[in-house]
């Protein structure tokens, strides 16, 4: 293979972007930033289920 | 200053560093095994999910380090260390994320925690400086790539003389030693601030007041939790 069709064989797995004004991510950061605000989102509404003892600190 | 009265123990200095360090953190709170009731939350889990990510980091770099930056390229096992060294990086620094939104919106700075929440800072911009010369010391197309690019932008701030991405041997040895260095300190800085002034409370809680570290100033404002109650650690 040529050394251009490397070039566009590579250009041709670069992967999706969203792009929204000057701001541009690809699809994959995209979905894992959304993931870390859902898990986020679940540790602060998620009940935790540790066993309380009220007895007081020792 | 010593005086000539005071005795020789109290002179030397490996009595005023013993002393230094036992007075880093409140008696017990080294490594407690209760905490306030509001720590029973999702969300104070991820600082020590950080730490994990950082322990992982450390020592799958460590031994990438015995078989070198090309090991992973003909090695079965060395591309496995590799793996885990990279979705280690990623786990901690999605935790890490996660913990700083939790600290933001928690304003985690109140009750003399500045310095615990600036050090923090500091060790993630680090930690992200850490990972970009992790990048760089690749050794593939992805490396050469992300170094001709940040070429210029580093060389327009002034800085390419002294940090000089095009120089693998220089980006290695920064990633390797100076900056995990660097976000060790801050690290171990960090936890112990933590452990010596508490767990930030949250906004419309107050910290128990017999549980040893100082808490936020002002009085309760009807949505406190009982002093008295507290969770098992472990």
């Amino acid at each position: 293979m040529e050394p251009w069709g490397v070039g566009m064989s590579l250009l041709a797995e670069a992967g999706a972007y969203v792009s929204w004004g000057p701001i541009q991510i690809s699809v994959t950061n995209l979905v894992i930033v959304g993931l870390m605000v859902l898990v986020f989102l679940a540790a602060l509404v998620v009940p935790f289920g540790r066993e309380h003892d009220s007895r007081g600190p020792r | 200053m010593t005086g000539p009265s005071q005795p020789v123990e109290d002179r030397s200095w490996t009595v005023r560093l013993r002393s230094w360090i036992g007075r880093l953190v409140p008696p017990g709170q080294a490594l407690p095994d209760r905490q306030p009731v509001y720590v029973a939350s999702w969300i104070y889990v991820f600082g020590v999910l950080t730490l994990a990510g950082f322990v992982v980091v450390v020592a799958t770099g460590c031994v990438l380090a015995i078989g070198g930056t090309t090991w992973w390229h003909v090695s079965a096992l060395g591309h496995f260390v590799n793996s885990l060294h990279l979705w280690s990086t990623e786990l901690f620094f999605a935790f890490m994320v996660i913990h700083l939104w939790g600290k933001f919106f928690m304003a985690a700075w109140r009750g003399k925690r500045a310095l615990t929440w600036m050090t923090g800072a500091v060790a993630f911009v680090g930690s992200i400086g850490t990972a970009f010369t992790g990048y760089l010391s690749q050794s593939n197309f992805d490396s050469q790539w992300i170094s001709t690019q940040a070429k210029d932008g580093l060389n327009a701030v002034g800085i390419g003389a002294w940090f000089n991405v095009l120089d693998p041997g220089q980006m290695l040895t920064w990633h390797i030693a100076l900056l995990p260095l660097v976000v060790g300190v801050l690290a171990v800085w960090h936890v112990v601030l933590v452990r010596r002034h508490g767990v930030v409370p949250p906004i419309d809680a107050v910290a128990p007041v017999d549980a040893g570290p100082p808490v936020d100033a002002g009085p309760p404002d009807g949505s406190v939790v009982d002093p008295g109650d507290v969770v098992r650690a472990g």
